[in-house]
């Protein structure tokens, strides 16, 4: 389901920071002196879950769900701000290898549960086992016991104590002073006894959970997921009545999310790109018109091991030969923003402007230059793979038209279904550059470099000699990978960030070990004449538990 | 006929394995693996999850044994598990095939009434300003795309006069419709022509004449010698068609957003979703091996001068 690349985590302006991000953005402001009106039945589409039960919900059409259904330890508002939940407090102790989490006593789950500790034990437990397979399990991996918990050589979590109701004992494998972030993930969530194992088809397809809505009946797969307000929730209760979720199908739910939009049946939808200037045009003066810097970002991805991009100077001269803004302008008709940095604007506070240098607008001198250092001579063979059906054609057809002008490239472009060109990327022999793109789990600069760029995150495997994890350019620099150690291992949050942005100078502004493109942004429609309280949260989702009726 | 219907459904087994076998064979080759990749994510999956899965679904074992594993559930009716999220194909396929049947037999209606009455209706009145328009639209219809016409009826019915919702619920018969007329149109306008044709030829024909001749009222001439006569290569025609619509109509589901069959496929497709493919694929061609068994069989009925032992 590779279209709803466009749909990744993202953190978000909210309008304060949409005022200093570099796109900008525009998002009508919720009347302050409306009152909130219960009622009413919000409707929008989404594309099939992979699931929605917190154990393996990771996309956001299945976090939209679970999100709704589950309340975690924490929260996080829409400018990437971390506040407490369920959580009463969270306090490390003082080298950040054990968390201690008191809970807000007496909510329940929909069921009539309690929501104590063992509540969070359990769902943990319970996302962290084989058996479950997961695909998020991996948020839990810092955690004592988590290996050995996800090898089946245990059936319990070890790091994981609840001495009692409202006390979570968290010990840590790898210490990490903000672990705590984490939390918000929905693989965090609690669970009832009735949830079972992981492979509990029946709570699969209608999890109990402890959020402001519950499921109406079980996830019609492919047709429909209906929600309705949760009266017993323990925390400031939702104003909707209902929730229905349309399931779309994935080629082209972009359409059909928008001609529903269009046709009154849905209130909250994203358009296909060729019609974003037409349906900004109709729907801006209307205030129906959602614009913001997403916490993505898009890059090539050069290949360090072998071939032409082992080269600084050779990744730089491309770099220096990309117009990004004649390509954000051309093709994409201004909804992006051109890129000079690995850590997005939307992190204001970690944001370094510039800090790519090559990025900053193309010199074609500079670009011969490097590229003429680097042995990067014109006729030489640069391959340059991307996944097809998924939007990147165009651009990635300037990019290479762009170095062919410039450095005279013999660009060989190859386009490729996603699981596919992920096998060739991991592979050893990997050579050149690749389309990629990245949008955090977290608000935090952490999970862009680390994942990214982390020699750790290479993770190749012994036999065949394959990427496993997610640095599949295959960076390592032991000064780097340092500067990240005692990132996390720093409890005052100005002290990481400063010690993050040391780490993106080296990958970055000295190595270039990924040549950033664009930011990404995210366009939404959304019917305000019906509805109050409407804007977009941490996860691009509509805020729905506390949308009202006008 | 016993002997030959056991013959044929013999055959029948043998087509389905090779169409398997070869399914199996390509989806195989394809490189790429098909668990290793996170959906709708940039993420490689965590090792560990994938070398768990590759168990689970049995990947890591040799080609050869897959199949033979395979073909050994499918006897018990087991399609296997779907490799995004781990249900059974014959769960998510059963609810599909039954949306797909309901839009074939709807565009199947609409292609015969419309089809077969406008033709049927151009032959009585050839050279008439009618026929001409008729002439005219099929030829015109006949040559539009699918998808040019899914989405202007889309456009009008739904976003524009919001006569039928976008969305709907593949039960609700309101929401069938605009798809199954999308997918009859082409078919409609052939069969219109065909219909034309055939009974074009039939009014010609020499019994048709002698029984206007002995002065058997019109009407009687129409139903009984007209229309009995030129309906048989519409039907043939029509159940060609009946039986490819059953396969999935991949473009018309993807536009109205029809939980079928076709829009199964094309999903699976992208996401290196083999079991669901395979799946699919064997459906299709099941429908096909029944259905030339049924054309063969209602070729004997209706004509006595073919023998099938």
């Amino acid at each position: 389901m590779k279209l709803t690349k466009a749909l990744q985590w993202t953190a978000v302006a909210a309008a304060t920071a949409l005022a200093v991000s570099a796109c900008g953005g525009s998002a009508p402001k919720p009347n302050p002196s409306t009152a909130a009106k219960d009622g009413g039945t919000f409707r929008m589409g989404i594309v099939e879950p992979v699931a929605i039960d917190p154990d393996n919900s990771q996309e956001s059409e299945g976090n939209l769900v679970t999100e709704n259904l589950f309340t975690g330890l924490t929260s996080v508002s829409v400018d990437g701000k971390i506040s407490n939940a369920l959580a009463e407090s969270r306090t490390p102790n003082v080298d950040c290898s054990q968390w201690t989490f008191k809970i807000k006593g007496g909510t329940t789950f929909s069921n009539g549960e309690p929501v104590d500790a063992a509540a969070f034990v359990r769902g943990w437990t319970r996302a962290a086992a084989k058996a479950t397979a997961s695909d998020v399990a991996y948020h839990l991996g810092e955690i004592d016991g988590f290996k050995e918990l996800n090898t089946g050589n245990a059936t319990g979590f070890r790091g994981l104590t609840a001495p009692d109701a409202t006390t979570l004992v968290v010990k840590m494998a790898i210490p990490d002073c903000e672990f705590d972030v984490r939390t918000f993930h929905t693989v965090f969530s609690p669970v009832p006894t009735v949830a079972g194992a992981g492979d509990n088809k029946a709570y699969n397809d209608q999890p109990i959970g402890n959020g402001p809505f519950k499921m109406d009946g079980p996830w019609q797969h492919n047709g429909k997921i209906t929600l309705v307000r949760n009266d017993g929730y323990g925390l400031t209760k939702a104003h909707l009545d209902r929730v229905e979720i349309s399931i779309l199908n994935a080629t082209n739910a972009a359409q059909l999310e928008y001609q529903g939009f269009q046709a009154a049946q849905f209130d909250w939808a994203r358009m296909p790109t060729e019609q974003l200037t037409a349906a900004k045009a109709t729907y801006n003066p209307k205030g129906d018109w959602y614009q913001w810097n997403a916490n993505g970002m898009n890059y090539l991805l050069p290949m360090l091991a072998n071939g032409p991009m082992k080269s600084k100077e050779a990744r730089e001269a491309i770099s220096y030969a990309i117009d990004r803004n004649a390509i954000v302008q051309g093709v994409f008709k201004g909804f992006y923003t051109a890129a000079d940095s690995l850590i997005p604007p939307v992190f204001t506070d970690a944001y370094q402007k510039g800090v790519c240098a090559s990025c900053a607008k193309q010199d074609k001198e500079k670009a011969k230059q490097l590229a003429a250092q680097a042995g990067l001579t014109p006729g030489t063979k640069l391959y340059f793979g991307y996944n097809t059906g998924a939007g990147h054609d165009a651009w990635v057809q300037a990019v290479a038209a762009q170095l062919k002008d410039v450095l005279g490239l013999d660009v060989q472009i190859d386009g490729k279904p996603f699981a596919q060109l992920l096998d060739k990327e991991k592979s050893p022999d990997a050579t050149g550059i690749y389309r990629f793109a990245w949008g955090a789990d977290y608000p935090t600069p952490g999970n862009f470099l680390n994942p990214l760029l982390a020699t750790t995150s290479i993770n190749e495997d012994p036999v065949t000699h394959k990427v496993q994890g997610d640095n599949r350019g295959r960076y390592s620099n032991p000064a780097f990978d340092a500067l990240l150690h005692q990132a996390t291992a720093t409890k005052d949050l100005a002290a990481r960030t400063k010690l993050y942005q040391q780490a993106e100078k080296i990958a970055i502004g000295d190595d270039l070990a990924l040549i950033p493109l664009w930011n990404r942004s995210q366009q939404r429609v959304a019917n305000n004449e019906k509805w109050a309280n409407l804007t977009y949260d941490f996860n691009e989702n509509p805020t729905l538990a506390k949308v009202s009726q006008k | 006929m016993g002997r030959y219907l056991l013959r044929r459904l013999g055959q029948m087994v043998v087509v389905l394995l090779g169409a398997t076998l070869i399914l199996f064979a390509c989806l195989f080759v394809i490189p790429g693996d098909p668990v290793g990749s996170l959906a709708g994510s940039e993420r490689a999956r965590d090792p560990a999850v994938v070398k768990q899965l590759r168990e689970h679904y049995g990947l890591d074992k040799p080609l050869a044994v897959q199949y033979v594993t395979y073909i050994g559930h499918l006897a018990q009716g087991d399609m296997g598990e779907d490799y995004i999220q781990r249900r059974p194909v014959s769960e998510i396929l059963g609810p599909k095939l039954v949306n797909t049947s309901k839009l074939a037999v709807a565009a199947i209606v609409f292609d015969v009434l419309i089809g077969a009455g406008v033709g049927a209706l151009a032959a009585l009145r050839r050279y008439s300003i009618w026929d001409t328009a008729v002439t005219l639209v099929t030829t015109v219809l006949v040559g539009f795309p699918t998808f040019v016409i899914g989405m202007l009826l889309l456009n009008l019915f739904a976003v524009q006069l919001k006569w039928v919702p976008v969305i709907g619920d593949a039960s609700d018969p309101v929401q069938v419709i605009l798809p199954a007329i999308t997918l009859a149109v082409i078919d409609a306008a052939l069969v219109a022509r065909l219909m034309r044709g055939t009974m074009l030829e039939v009014l010609r024909a020499d019994y048709v004449k002698t029984a206007i001749a002995k002065g058997v009222p019109r009407r009687q001439v129409l139903l009984k010698h007209v229309l009995r006569n030129s309906v048989i290569p519409v039907v043939t025609y029509i159940g060609i068609s009946f039986g490819s619509l059953l396969g999935g109509a991949i473009i018309t589901e993807t536009i109205f957003n029809w939980d079928g069959v076709g829009m199964a496929m094309s999903t699976a497709i992208q996401q290196q979703n083999n079991p669901v493919v395979v799946g699919v694929a064997t459906w299709g061609v099941g429908i096909f091996v029944v259905l030339n068994l049924v054309v063969d069989l209602m070729y004997a009925m209706l004509d006595p001068r073919i023998r099938l032992s």
